[in-house]
């Protein structure tokens, strides 16, 4: 048996846990009430309709899906290891590499179900609002996608040395600052910044900047949106992300099951 | 052949804020042989788990070396031949018993073919193919046991590891497990269990090591380790009086009133050869006469109290 039908095996179980989990259709109900919300929203807001809608459903689909990336993740490998599930696992031929990056797939599948119900959902309202649907909303929508997929690497990463309580804080402040880098670094370069700047520069460079995979804006005004720069910018999340996975299995490898 | 061997198996945790070392393992030796039932007996916190779970690769040994039929255990190829029990039984609580095989035989790669051949005939012979389309979580503590021996049987491996098979079991679940094992060992597996149930361990095992506090005091077969000659005579009567049963507790190791019986344990043949004569001429009238071997509860407490002391 290859590795690829290990890590199959492991994400198809992982995948199998998360769609039993409680919290994930709780924040989907909350997710799709908002997207709802649009519809009533933009009643009061006359004439700005579609902006609603696209606003609306661009940032439940963002934030429900962060909130299902970290708490949901999180306690899946969480739960792997307090209720000792991993030890009938890792004590047969299955490297441990390959039970992290089955987790990790397992959970990057369960966000593109939630990301895809959730779409589905937001392209409802559009449509039954007779709305009108550019092709950058899907960009954005991708984009927040690849967002789930960095953040899950984040979490897991966390997660794979500490418990999920602290996991889960990292992971929120990781993804709060990663979205404030550029600001970061425009601090530091103030004339009177002092001993600041060496400071900013480095967080700028070595957390993940999820304001780049952030292009609900732009998309919701409506402005053009090159299909180069989604890709680089799926790039960039992807070599993050595969970093962060080569990082928790080197935790994960070293780690003592007692 | 060595199913598994150990050299110099050694391991230290750091515990607490200050990171106090604990050596919880220290300087195990193992040969395990093939068609052999080992047992690896030791009292609560001996090393017995954490030498279980460096021959299985869930815990790194700080020292020493470990393998499976010649394969380091580092390398998670030696597991290919391997199943495993872990103490208390730890799986997917929202599988059924079936998903749960299947699950891990998929992780071991067997084809659709022989999983759907081997998970049924499984969940029979660990006596549970009833519940195999109940969700593990309301199984009860003796079939979630089951359920671990057959998860650890899926893959249908040359050697395996229970640690302590027998916890939770009712006496004839326990029963059960028992001959599974001899029956498993009849079919030419290697089995390597631990178990706090010396009678148990005594009734199967070949081979035996006594771990205390992280080191092996005691290793070999059982009959070199218990030896064959008796360790004193019991005997059982009945119809003596008070004044006969006064007499021959003084000359006995021990002497206990069971309801009508009396029973007596002498030290040796001839002590008890003339409290059968002062029987018969007191006209009592003997139950049994049994010589007592020692027993591996005895060498057991032996070696722990021994080591405790030093």
């Amino acid at each position: 048996m290859t590795g690829l039908n290990r890590i199959l095996v492991v994400a198809h179980n992982t995948y199998r846990e998360a769609v039993r989990e409680k919290l994930l259709y709780n924040l989907l109900a909350f997710a799709a009430l908002m997207i709802l919300s649009s519809i009533m929203l933009a009643k009061i807001h006359l004439g700005y309709d579609e902006r609603i809608y696209y606003d609306v459903g661009l940032a439940a689909i963002a934030l429900f899906g962060v909130l299902i990336a970290i708490f949901v993740g999180i306690n899946l490998l969480y739960r792997e290891l307090a209720q000792k599930t991993v030890y009938t696992m890792l004590a047969k031929p299955l490297h441990r590499w390959e039970f992290v990056t089955g987790k990790y797939l397992g959970l990057v599948s369960l966000l593109a179900l939630e990301i895809s119900l959730m779409s589905c959902l937001f392209l409802s309202v559009v449509w039954y609002k007779d709305a009108s649907f550019p092709l950058e909303l899907l960009y954005a929508i991708e984009l927040i996608f690849m967002e789930l997929v960095l953040i899950t690497g984040v979490a897991l990463f966390f997660s794979s040395f500490t418990t999920p309580y602290l996991a889960a804080m990292f992971t929120l402040g990781i993804w709060m600052i990663g979205h404030v880098l550029g600001d970061i670094r425009d601090f530091g370069n103030l004339p009177d910044a002092g001993h600041i700047k060496p400071v900013s520069e480095a967080l700028y460079w070595t957390l993940p900047n999820f304001d780049r995979l952030d292009l609900k804006g732009p998309a919701a005004a409506g402005e053009a949106i090159e299909i180069s720069s989604v890709l680089m910018r799926t790039c960039y999340a992807m070599l993050y992300s595969g970093i962060l996975l080569i990082g928790s299995i080197v935790l994960f490898r070293r780690r003592d099951f007692r | 052949m060595i199913q598994i061997r150990a050299r110099g198996l050694r391991k230290l945790f750091r515990t607490g804020f200050t990171m106090r070392a604990l050596e919880a393992v220290r300087g195990v030796d193992l040969d395990v042989k093939d068609g052999e039932i080992f047992g690896f007996i030791g009292p609560n916190g001996a090393g017995k788990t954490t030498t279980i779970k460096m021959l299985t690769g869930l815990i790194h040994p700080t020292d020493g070396e470990a393998w499976i039929q010649e394969r380091s255990v580092t390398d998670p190829s030696s597991r290919r031949h391997l199943g495993f029990l872990p103490e208390g039984t730890y799986f997917h609580e929202y599988l059924t018993g079936r998903e749960l095989l299947d699950f891990h035989a998929r992780l071991l790669g067997l084809p659709r073919d022989v999983r759907q051949q081997r998970i049924p005939q499984l969940l029979e012979r660990v006596g549970i193919p009833h519940a195999a389309d109940m969700r593990i979580r309301n199984y009860s503590k003796g079939m979630r046991q089951r359920a671990g021996l057959a998860q650890a049987l899926v893959g249908d491996p040359d050697i395996l590891i229970l640690d302590e098979p027998m916890s939770g079991l009712d006496p004839l679940g326990r029963k059960d497990v028992r001959d599974l094992i001899l029956a498993l060992r009849d079919e030419g597996k290697t089995i390597f269990f631990t178990s706090h149930i010396l009678a148990d361990a005594e009734m199967i095992c070949d081979q035996v090591a006594i771990i205390v506090r992280g080191k092996i005091v005691h290793q070999g077969y059982l009959d070199d380790l218990l030896g064959q000659e008796s360790q004193g005579v019991e005997l059982v009567v009945e119809g003596i009086d008070e004044a006969l049963f006064e007499e021959l507790k003084a000359v006995a190791q021990r002497a206990v009133v069971q309801g009508p019986r009396f029973l007596f344990e002498f030290a040796d043949e001839q002590e008890a050869e003339k409290a059968l004569d002062r029987m018969r001429d007191a006209q009592g009238r003997i139950r049994s006469l049994v010589p007592r071997r020692r027993s591996l509860e005895d060498l057991f407490v032996e070696e722990t109290k021994k080591e405790t002391r030093a």
